[in-house]
């Protein structure tokens, strides 16, 4: 009944077709045109903007501008304390085709999450870089920003992969990666109870619930999360000191397999 | 003479460096961190010179390929050509690298061999050269000066001179003096001995002519009226005549002679001498009513508005002249790379600081913040389909919500948890003008402390208002009523320590801090009496207080609807707390407090000011009178609230 009560009108359709003038016929045509281009410029932007950032974040003298330098040159240089973003498009050693585009972030304290809200959605992998000779004081504070990144909407959404880089490493005094994995854990384990009790923000009704970072009932691990997170020591200043190459083969690697 | 010269990028890479008199390779990087931090990125970019220790900073921005430079000196010399020098390399650096800068992303900055230094070492020297060179200043030659205007005999003194010259001198100088008198001066008897007569011959006067002739001047140049222009010493003659009676003032003459009015207008109607009578001087206005009061003229308005008069039929001239052209000239604006002027950009900013004063940010920060914002949008190069409006909007609403953010971490639950772990308990003081809500924001704490299984001892240091302990008081009571013992494993979470009033504050807070350490309390709140910033006992009071007990957090407790004012307390505050603190680096505020947040709907600028002014984080947010009341602070959705039309 359906398909009889179908076929009349596309009869009629046909027939109106074929009757009326080739102006409508025209525009129907220039309709069917404008909705097919838009269909592919959207997939075609799809395609374009799936993530290929690497955002390189970490706090105020971590070292992030140096090894910026270092991964897309190879030569060590001076920094100061960055204030806006640096990007460059870096291409992993071996030479494969596939390339992402690395971006430098500020990391002073007013600077931080601007530019994260500025380029989270573009981030296909983080690179979150500890000054390991200061983190013995720093680890409050460290621990305060990996958690602002992590239960950040569009992160959890994304759950882009993770790398703490404890840089820093020529020192003799830089703590181990293991010690700075337990460390953070125990901190953002305190940070979940603090940061959930804490008084709700002004315009409290936008932003709703803050996100629970891993499972509630056990301590917090890095393995509770929805990303993968890798810990390695680095050192972009090298062992050889500023003449000779920096020391970062496994942060190299781990780039390597993002790409 | 300069220290170093650094040229980085807003990135962060070192581009290229100089380093000049002495010091370490690693001098210039310390300096410079800290001009980044505390001007740059704190938008104090208005003045563009830092005092870092013993050094002077002077930067400039490069906001169209995003570098900065930076001249580092020592504070004591005052270099001239410091600004100049900055301008010049800033041009030629630009110039020669411009390649470099306009490769897309960091590569360029990278890869790129900045190799200045001769180009530098040129442009220094032209500098130097150009402030050390001045011509001396010349001298006025002789004839130029006054004195030679006079003639040379009459300057020169002797014993036997002639008196005709000083006569004429005297005569030239006499109609000046007495140019204003009546001329028509009847004849007065004078003291009479001195008689003009007629210009003296030249004859060598004796010592006693000498003698008298002194004489003659200085009762000369006491006597108001008369003419003496014609009269010159002649006591010679006058000796020679012989001795003649001796006539006084008051004394027996007659009464005639004494009669000094005037015979044409003696007894007529007219008593005033003939002067001219200006009716409409004497009256000021001429077209007042009679017998009318009128009130206060306020004339700076009316002078205003007339410049806002004038003022505006030019500018409705100016454009209605370039219609046309502007209509044409204003898609050129839109599509293509424009890069930003001064010019362009003040109309802009006048009317966004206006818009921030009258969301009561206070007055100097919003001037300072448009400064900054200027500094930083200089040269900027705009995107297509984006105009001047927007884009310093934009910039504006960036540098408002960095000033939001905080610089440290904001955590109280935090830092309270890492004191239990040290067993000592948590102090907390609370400062702030009179009637600003400390007590009520303290209990509003306390209760979130409490429900987040914290015990809290209340301080009551407030001796001096009526009443503030027993407000104390009824809050500890009730809060205990909310979280009774038995919920909290018997202890009963809040506790008031007291000694009544009239004592001294400090005393009663150190008191308390370690009756909470015996006790074990995890946090105590100090709750300090109001005071005005300009009063200086109660101020060094505050500052002994908190300079002995060493708190953990010092919040200022502010109001929302302060405006100007919010400027002066605060400094004033840390400058009393700075003063009177014996230690190297003095405690001062840690944090704010901005209470009575629902009183103002969008007019939050007083959250701007506070931060601004001491670059500490709001930590709290009062908004109510009950305890669930107490927010933190959203940067986004202040300015939000701020940028709002």
């Amino acid at each position: 009944a359906m398909a009889g009560g179908l076929e009349p009108h596309m009869e009629a359709l046909r027939r109106e077709l074929r009757a009326s003038d080739p102006t409508v016929l025209s525009i129907l045509l220039a309709l069917l045109a404008v909705v097919v281009t838009f269909l592919i410029w959207r997939f075609v932007q799809g395609r374009r903007s799936s993530r290929k950032a690497v955002l390189l974040l970490g706090l105020c003298d971590a070292g992030k501008t140096l090894l910026f330098a270092r991964l897309l040159t190879g030569k060590y240089r001076d920094t100061q304390t960055s204030i806006t973003d640096s990007s460059a498009v870096y291409r992993a050693s071996n030479d494969k085709s596939a390339s992402v585009t690395l971006i430098d972030l500020p990391g002073h304290e007013s600077l931080r999450l601007q530019f994260l809200e500025r380029f989270k959605a573009a981030a296909r992998a983080i690179v979150f870089v500890v000054d390991s000779v200061a983190f013995q004081r720093e680890v409050k504070d460290v621990a305060e920003f990996l958690y602002q990144v992590l239960v950040d909407s569009t992160v959890l959404k994304n759950a882009p992969a993770l790398l703490i880089a404890c840089n820093k490493q020529d020192v003799t005094m830089a703590k181990s990666a293991k010690l700075i994995q337990q460390q953070l854990e125990k901190e953002l384990n305190t940070l979940r109870v603090t940061r959930s009790a804490a008084p709700t923000s002004l315009d409290g009704s936008s932003t709703g619930a803050p996100a629970q970072l891993g499972k509630k009932g056990k301590d917090f691990d890095f393995s509770q999360l929805p990303m993968k997170v890798e810990f390695v020591e680095c050192s972009a200043r090298g062992s050889k000191g500023e003449e000779g190459d920096a020391d970062f083969e496994a942060l190299e690697k781990w780039l390597a397999k993002i790409a | 003479m300069l220290d170093f010269f650094t040229i980085f990028s807003k990135g962060g890479l070192v581009l290229w460096c100089f380093q000049g008199v002495r010091g370490p390779a690693a001098a210039a990087t310390a300096p410079v961190n800290a001009l980044i931090r505390s001007v740059l990125l704190q938008e104090r970019g208005g003045n563009n010179s830092f005092t870092h220790e013993a050094l002077t900073l002077k930067y400039k921005l490069d906001n169209q390929f995003e570098l900065v430079f930076v001249v580092g000196f020592q504070k004591i010399l005052t270099l001239t050509y410091v600004d100049k020098l900055i301008d010049d390399v800033h041009k030629e650096f630009r110039d020669k690298y411009r390649n470099e800068f306009q490769q897309k992303g960091a590569l360029g900055l990278l890869n790129g061999t900045f190799d200045f230094k001769e180009d530098f070492l040129r442009l220094l020297r032209d500098a130097e050269e150009s402030s050390r060179v001045r011509a001396p200043t010349v001298m006025k030659t002789f004839e130029q000066s006054l004195k030679s205007q006079k003639t040379v005999k009459c300057m020169i003194e002797t014993r036997g001179e002639k008196p005709k010259e000083k006569v004429k001198n005297k005569k030239n100088k006499g109609p000046k003096k007495e140019g204003t008198e009546a001329v028509a001066a009847p004849g007065k008897a004078s003291a009479g001995d001195k008689q003009p007569s007629a210009a003296g011959d030249k004859e060598e006067l004796t010592k006693d002519e000498i003698l008298q002739k002194n004489r003659e001047e200085f009762f000369r140049r006491h006597k108001k009226a008369g003419e003496k222009s014609s009269k010159s010493p002649k006591p010679e003659a006058q000796k020679e005549k012989g001795k003649k009676p001796r006539v006084w003032d008051l004394g027996n003459s007659n009464a005639k002679v004494l009669d000094y009015s005037n015979s044409a207008t003696n007894g007529s109607a007219e008593a005033a001498p003939p002067e001219e009578f200006d009716r409409d001087t004497a009256l000021g206005d001429r077209n007042r009513e009679p017998g009318r009061l009128y009130d206060l003229e306020y004339e700076s308005d009316d002078e205003a508005e007339e410049e806002k008069v004038t003022q505006n039929p030019s500018k409705p001239s100016t454009k209605k002249g370039s219609a046309l052209g502007g209509m044409f000239g204003m898609l050129k604006g839109l599509v293509g790379s424009k890069s930003l002027t001064r010019e362009d950009m003040d109309p802009v900013l006048e009317k966004m600081k206006d818009h921030l004063i009258a969301k009561n940010v206070a007055a100097e920060i919003a001037v300072q913040l448009c400064e900054s914002v200027a500094k930083k949008l200089e040269g900027k190069v705009m995107g297509t389909f984006t105009t001047v409006t927007s884009t310093v909007k934009q910039a504006l609403q960036e540098a408002l919500v960095q000033i939001l953010q905080p610089q440290r971490r904001v955590d109280v639950l935090r830092d309270v948890l890492e004191a239990r772990r040290h067993r000592r308990p948590y102090v907390v003081t609370f400062c702030g003008v009179n009637g600003v809500g400390k007590s009520t924001n303290l209990a509003k704490i306390s209760f979130w402390l409490i429900e987040n299984g914290f015990s809290v001892l209340i301080a009551a240091c407030d001796t001096f208002r009526a009443g503030a302990v027993e407000q104390l008081r009824t809050h500890t009571r009730r809060l205990n009523a909310l979280h009774p013992p038995e919920r909290h494993g018997g202890r009963t979470m809040v506790q008031l320590y007291e000694k009544g009033y009239g004592k001294d504050a400090a005393g009663i807070a150190m008191e308390a801090i370690s009756y909470a350490r015996n006790q074990g309390f995890d946090v105590v709140l100090v709750d300090t009496a109001g005071r005005m910033q300009d009063n200086a006992p109660l101020m060094t009071a505050l500052a002994k207080l908190i300079a002995v007990n060493a708190p953990d957090l010092v919040l200022f407790v502010g109001e929302a609807l302060v405006g100007n004012e919010a400027v002066d307390q605060l400094v004033k505050f840390n400058k009393a707390l700075a003063d009177h603190s014996m230690a190297q680096t003095p405690r001062l505020i840690d944090g704010i407090v901005l209470t009575k947040f629902d009183t103002i709907d969008d007019k939050v600028g007083a959250a701007i000011s506070m931060t601004y002014i001491t670059s500490k984080p709001i930590v709290f947010v009062g908004t109510g009178q009950t305890y669930c009341d107490l927010r933190s602070l959203n940067a986004k959705a202040v300015v939000a609230a701020l940028m709002k039309a």
